[in-house]
């Protein structure tokens, strides 16, 4: 039954911020980057949520308490039981990625299918070129996984770019959204018309980012976004994914810019109009 | 090959069927839709004059419907506890009803659902009186291949088409059809004139309509191929045991969208309206090359504010075609 969930063991809790928890699951299903779960709690409900680690012993899951399910979710603690079915939806498209050089982007909770991928790059760094991160958050109190972060910083260029940071604080990080801060930068990366982009976050973060990219000479099919919408049943069938006519659960969640592009404007100028 | 049945014997036929299966016939009883037959009384009620307001799709596709259950922290893959061969038998398909299953066939592929659908017997009948509304003759259907058994009703009898081996073992004992065969289409007096409308997305006349939508998701309700689906939980008392079931959803509610944290990405009337529309003409075709509409006009017939998409798209068409022509001159 494509609707019976499994059961899973909480190895360990760790509380980010008042909002956000990382839930590391016992788990040896290894989904490849981009793919996501239904979780569920029994008696509450079901969320898609995407892996934000590459391993075959656990399974990692940030948890941001924003609705009915992850409100409850982030209430249990360690050696309690979570129920999860998946993996679903297809990837990021690493095959034809040999040798490329990255630009990967993500803002706020979006860091999580973000966060697979570099540790992915991480265990096959010799498949790719150049990697260059950019990580968009709040302020320094919502940079989550802070840890990681810092260590990937001495392998990749990292580059964190804060909404909101006084003067007093004094730090590397840069102050304003990523796409402002790569008009102010380049991105340095060899052959940029050539590389290719991955990003996950707010829709109109990405939309910035993306045609500031497009101002570098990269084009839209270089782009992948990694989409959230509303995925009840995860295969195809419930019709509540739906951007006009791709499912966001099964042809996705990752899908290319100049696929997406045109569904989303069409969507767009009809939400327009009389509410 | 073609069976014959008297008229005056429908009943008779109808009770020798539901000895053996549970039996599912169009009837009027308050509105007009399909009832599980339960005794002699419900035959008084039969309903074959024209198309049933309600579609079949509960049948196959129940409002709310049990997924699996839990105790505690074990889950219970649900199984289908009453084991029995019974078939069930929907009786007085129209051409359009036969297809939504067709329709439908594509998009659910859970078990739950294959076995209902693996156990279902479909009889048709021939359309006599197609409403104002009906266009089914516009949605590119075909009655051929979508049957067990087929009734065309003539003046004193019904001549049977058979479809299947399961159909052929229902009307085994009646009288064979030594004359020509008969077929019949149903006649239509509303048609869709083109589909063709993918560029029309963004067409001014759509706002029209929306102004006038209330969002009663009735539309999506009455529609036969309307499968979209919610997951919820529902516990008993003690909070641990319950079950995960499915309900029907309509995409013309605003929730249908929503995601945690509280963004409803098709939010507007007119957005969610043009999904309905889109969906069933242009979306679905995309992907299995044919149409999701099947042309029942419920969603016409039931509108309470009389929202007409066929004529919009007609006269999107048709004023296309005079500035064109305007253009030429």
């Amino acid at each position: 039954m494509p609707f019976t969930p499994k059961k899973h063991r909480i190895l360990s809790v760790k509380t980010i911020n008042p909002e956000v928890k990382l839930f590391r699951v016992k788990s040896s299903m290894n989904p490849l980057p981009g793919k996501f779960f239904e979780v569920s709690i029994l008696g509450v409900g079901e969320c898609p949520l995407a892996s934000c680690s590459y391993s075959k012993k656990y399974l990692d899951l940030l948890v941001k308490n924003a609705g009915g399910v992850t409100s409850k979710l982030s209430e249990l603690g360690k050696n309690d039981i979570l129920f999860i079915r998946g993996p679903y939806g297809k990837g990021f498209p690493l095959e034809n990625l040999k040798g490329k050089n990255l630009i990967l982007v993500a803002g706020g909770t979006g860091i999580a299918p973000i966060t697979c991928l570099i540790e992915y790059i991480e265990k096959n760094r010799k498949d790719f070129g150049e990697v260059l991160i950019y990580f968009g958050f709040k302020n320094e109190e919502y940079i989550l996984l802070k840890e990681r972060i810092d260590k990937w910083s001495e392998e990749f260029k990292v580059t964190i770019c804060l909404d909101n940071k006084t003067k007093k604080e004094k730090n590397n990080y840069k102050k304003g959204f990523v796409h402002e801060i790569m008009k102010s930068e380049k991105p340095s990366v060899k052959n940029l018309k050539d590389a290719f982009a991955f990003m996950c976050g707010p829709e109109i973060m990405m939309q910035a980012v993306s045609s500031e990219l497009n101002k570098f000479g990269i084009k839209n099919n270089h782009i992948y976004w990694s989409m959230e919408r509303r995925m009840e049943c995860a295969f195809g069938s419930c019709g509540r994914c739906m951007i006009q006519d791709v499912y966001v659960c099964k042809d996705g969640p990752v899908f290319r810019y100049d696929i997406i592009k045109p569904k989303l404007e069409n969507e767009e100028k009809s939400n327009k109009y009389g509410k | 090959m073609q069976k014959i049945l008297s008229k005056d014997k429908l009943k008779e036929f109808l009770l020798d069927l539901a000895r053996h299966s549970y039996l599912i016939i169009p009837v009027r009883d308050k509105i007009t839709k399909f009832k599980l037959f339960e005794d002699e009384k419900d035959l008084d009620k039969l309903y074959l004059k024209d198309i049933t307001l309600a579609p079949p799709k509960q049948f196959i596709l129940p409002e709310n419907e049990e997924l699996f259950e839990f105790r505690g922290k074990s889950v219970k893959a649900f199984r289908n506890k009453k084991k029995n061969k019974r078939k069930t038998i929907i009786f007085g398909l129209r051409k359009c009803d036969l297809n939504s299953f067709l329709v439908l066939d594509k998009v659910m592929y859970d078990m739950n659902y294959r076995k209902r659908r693996e156990n279902l017997i479909l009889i048709g009948l021939h359309c006599e009186n197609p409403d104002k509304y009906c266009f089914c003759n516009s949605m590119e259907l075909d009655t051929e291949g979508t049957y067990d058994l087929f009734f065309y009703p003539d003046k004193n009898n019904y001549y049977i088409s058979v479809g299947s081996k399961k159909g052929k073992r229902i009307v085994r004992n009646l009288k064979e059809n030594k004359g020509r065969e008969i077929k019949k289409e149903p006649i239509n007096f509303k048609t869709l004139k083109n589909k063709d409308i993918e560029k029309d997305y963004g067409d001014k006349i759509w706002k029209r309509d929306a102004d006038k939508c209330l969002s009663c998701a009735a539309c999506t309700a009455y529609c036969p191929t309307c499968n979209c689906f919610d997951i919820k939980d529902t516990t008993e008392i003690n909070l641990k045991d319950g079950k995960r079931i499915r309900n029907s959803a309509s995409c013309q509610l605003k929730g249908f969208s929503q995601v945690a944290g509280g963004k409803i990405f098709r939010d507007t009337r007119l957005a969610k309206l043009k999904h309905f529309i889109y969906h069933k003409i242009v979306y679905y075709k995309r992907l299995h090359n044919k149409y999701m509409c099947v042309g029942c006009g419920r969603c016409l017939r039931v509108c309470p504010t009389r929202i007409d998409w066929v004529d919009t798209i007609n006269l999107i068409k048709n004023t296309k075609k005079r500035k064109n022509k305007e253009g030429k001159k």
